[in-house]
């Protein structure tokens, strides 16, 4: 799954989840989901079992940073690099990409 | 404890006594005891009373010696009995033994001075028939509620706002400024209400309604004069001030029980009233099948060694969204925690066990910094100091350990509480809390979002602090914003008064005696908040007074079950009423296609942040309340009566 696919999930999923009561909210893939109000912290636990169950990333404690998760492009990169590297996430323990979104 | 109703006309033109008798019906609740009322061409005043102090003798409204001053009152004045001796001497003639005649010969002796005299809990309004006033009056934290509203020149006051619309000259429309400001600060603040037209008399003020026109003014001011250095009597000055207070409060005709939470406070509270009363204490708690919100191993402990009579209010699965409607009614206000539907609950249950007057803890953790908010300040503080440190924002983990006990929020969470306002800010300490409610407004509708563009509830509330604030130190002004936009409109009031009064249930909080505020507002901040240990030297003192495990304990937040309670099978009807899309059209105030999202996920149980779980309560008490309220529900079937039928009938 390349980077693009990620990051289109990721965004749908942020949509569906963060943003149903703001339709007309214009969020960019650079945007930081946390100052602009997208994602609280109890967001943080839904999105991280999110990439858990989409992706197979199981995100690390010490991973759960502003650099790897604080916009849509961080958490795209980071989720690649993790299924491709298989390094902090354990892609596969729910069978990567088992689980896509219709 | 009572309710109180009245108008006072610009013009001579005569009250009706069945307008009164329809106001303070709107107050039964209140008052289940006894009724009166007092009506001349002008002025109307009616009252329901509560039986507490001089059962036999203290009716109202009551008049001075020769009828010239009346009052209707609800509440306590503690040291009526000093007050009392003062007036004897000074030459006024009681016919009772009630605190309400020491306020009708306070006010001839000392006229608007008297406030200050007071030590209590109390709104009232006096009629001087000389004079021609009305002085309305309400206590320095707001303890008791009054509301007031002027339709077509006259004034119109009473405990509840349901009483107003009772009358019929006063309409029951919403105030969209007001409906925003409970989406930011938990209730609208004083003298706003979510009623367009409908004012809240500010804690601490006055008003003197004389020929048409209400002049305002203030008897009394928070204050935070801290003290460098805590002084070596601290702490026999805090337990004589708390002995004292407590005392008063006891002062009684009918037995005084206490509400029992586990925590420091009440614990503090009833252990004090044991001491101190004439009867065997009663003490209420409340227990909740969900044990992360359950205290009942400290209420237990406590009731123990008190050895009182203890009574629980278990709270399960579908408690909260059975009563939800009556709490609601009760409220006057649309919510966004359901915490007062255990309150209403518990008061019930003092009631059923024949209590009318309890004693309980609010006003400490304001006092002796106890919330969380107060240390997440400190901490905010102490990491902008040094910005770039990583270390010092994980101290964020150890001051909300119960929000996430797997601990995996990290950098994420950290950072969200440091980047919610700068210090020079005024509200630098409520922002985080401010701004996460308001998150409700997410779900407006584009109506209401148009109706109020231009308006912003927190540069109206940076706008009205008082011209010491920026000379206090940061927990000060966070302790003074907890007062006026938590404690005394949301807390004493929608929690408090408003619960434990649809009971006839009367609560008294020595910790918001006035000599407790002055003491605490003097100590220095370090006396209170030490380290991230909170109300220092109230534990410190409450050592040989509460058990050791309630005086160690940390603070546990008061919270009840919010979104499963209204969607665990079998879930009432009316929560699919109200949510369904067309209904919420039909309100008009949030947008129906978010709240079918809400819905969706809340059914889905989906578990969801404050963020999604205050916006569910906030939409469903809303629906609620626009119900009960603006398309008419609470004013009844009884029409307004015809001017032409009002009469005057002196008596």
């Amino acid at each position: 799954m390349d980077e693009a696919t990620i990051l289109a999930r990721t965004r749908a999923y942020v949509n569906d989840t963060f943003l149903y009561m703001r339709p007309g909210f214009a969020l960019s893939d650079q945007d930081r989901l946390l100052q602009r109000g997208v994602i609280d912290s109890m967001g943080v636990m839904e999105l991280i079992a999110f990439l858990h169950s989409e992706f197979g990333v199981v995100v690390a404690d010490e991973d759960i940073t502003e650099s790897n998760l604080g916009t849509l492009a961080d958490i795209a990169r980071y989720v690649s690099t993790h299924r491709s590297h298989g390094n902090g996430g354990r892609p596969g323990t729910n069978g990567a990409g088992s689980n896509p979104r219709g | 404890m009572c309710g109180l109703a009245g108008v006072a006309r610009r013009e001579s033109r005569g009250v009706a006594t069945e307008m009164l008798d329809r106001m303070a019906g709107a107050l039964r609740h209140r008052g289940p005891d006894g009724s009166g009322r007092y009506a001349d061409a002008q002025v109307g005043l009616a009252h329901v009373r509560l039986s507490i102090i001089d059962v036999a003798g203290g009716a109202q409204p009551l008049g001075n010696e020769d009828g010239s001053v009346l009052i209707v009152y609800n509440g306590e004045v503690y040291n009526y009995l000093e007050l009392r001796h003062e007036l004897v001497a000074a030459g006024h003639r009681f016919r009772t033994r009630s605190d309400t005649e020491v306020l009708v010969h306070a006010y001839e002796q000392w006229g608007t001075g008297m406030l200050g005299r007071l030590n209590g809990q109390f709104a009232f309004a006096i009629y001087d028939r000389r004079a021609g006033t009305v002085l309305l009056a309400r206590d320095r934290f707001g303890v008791r509620p009054l509301f007031y509203s002027i339709a077509h020149g006259d004034l119109w006051f009473a405990s509840e706002a349901k009483a107003l619309f009772a009358g019929g000259e006063v309409e029951a429309e919403l105030d969209p400024v007001g409906l925003d400001q409970v989406f930011t600060f938990w209730a609208a603040r004083p003298p706003r209400t979510v009623f367009r037209g409908v004012y809240s008399l500010e804690p601490g003020t006055f008003a003197v309604w004389r020929q048409g026109v209400l002049r305002h003014d203030r008897f009394y001011e928070l204050h935070y004069p801290e003290a460098r250095e805590e002084s070596s009597d601290t702490l026999p000055t805090l337990g004589g001030l708390l002995d004292s207070s407590v005392a008063l409060r006891l002062r009684s005709d009918v037995p005084v029980g206490g509400y029992l939470s586990g925590g420091l406070d009440s614990s503090i509270t009833c252990a004090l009233a044991a001491r101190g009363s004439p009867f065997s204490l009663r003490t209420f708690s409340v227990t909740f099948d969900d044990p992360q919100l359950d205290e009942r191993e400290f209420q237990q402990l406590v009731a123990h060694q008190l050895q009182s009579c203890h009574h629980i209010q278990a709270i399960g699965a579908h408690d909260v969204a059975a009563v939800f409607p009556e709490v609601v009614r009760h409220a006057e206000t649309p919510l966004v925690r359901t915490a007062p539907a255990p309150m209403y609950l518990l008061a019930r249950l003092a009631r059923e066990h024949d209590i009318k007057v309890v004693l309980t803890g609010e006003g400490s953790d304001e006092l002796f910094l106890g919330y969380d908010l107060f240390k997440e300040t400190a901490l905010r503080l102490f990491c902008l100091r040094q910005p770039q440190s990583q270390v010092r924002p994980r101290l964020f983990d150890r001051l909300y350990p119960y929000l996430d006990p797997r601990g995996r929020r990290g950098d994420f969470w950290r950072r969200s509480f440091l980047e919610a306002g700068a210090p020079d800010d005024p509200l630098f300490s409520h922002l985080p809390r401010f701004l996460l409610t308001a998150r409700i407004k997410d779900f407006y509708s584009s109506d209401l979002r148009t109706t109020l563009a231009g308006g912003d509830a927190l540069e109206e509330l940076r706008a009205s602090l008082p011209r010491q604030f920026a000379s206090w130190a940061p927990l000060n002004r966070a302790a003074y914003l907890e007062m006026v936009t938590l404690l005394s409109p949301y807390l004493l009031s929608t929690q408090g008064d408003r619960m434990s009064l649809a009971h006839g249930v009367e609560a008294r909080y020595p910790f918001l005696d006035h000599r407790v505020f002055e003491f605490a507002a003097r100590l220095p901040a370090q006396s209170k908040l030490r380290g991230l240990r909170e109300k220092a030297v109230l534990r410190r003192w409450a050592r040989d007074v509460v058990p050791p495990a309630v005086q160690q304990r940390p603070k546990q937040p008061y919270r009840a079950p919010d979104v499963p309670a209204f969607f665990t099978s079998p879930a009432p009807e009316y929560v699919d009423e109200l949510l369904d899309q067309r209904s919420v059209a039909r309100t008009g105030l949030f947008e129906p296609a978010a709240v079918a999202g809400l819905v969706r996920r809340c059914r889905a149980g989906t578990p969801l942040g404050f963020r999604e779980s205050q916006a569910l309560v906030a939409i469903l008490s809303t629906e609620l309340w626009f119900r009960q309220f603006i398309t008419n529900d609470a004013r009844g079937s009884t029409p307004p009566a015809p001017l032409t039928d009002r009469v005057a009938a002196v008596g």
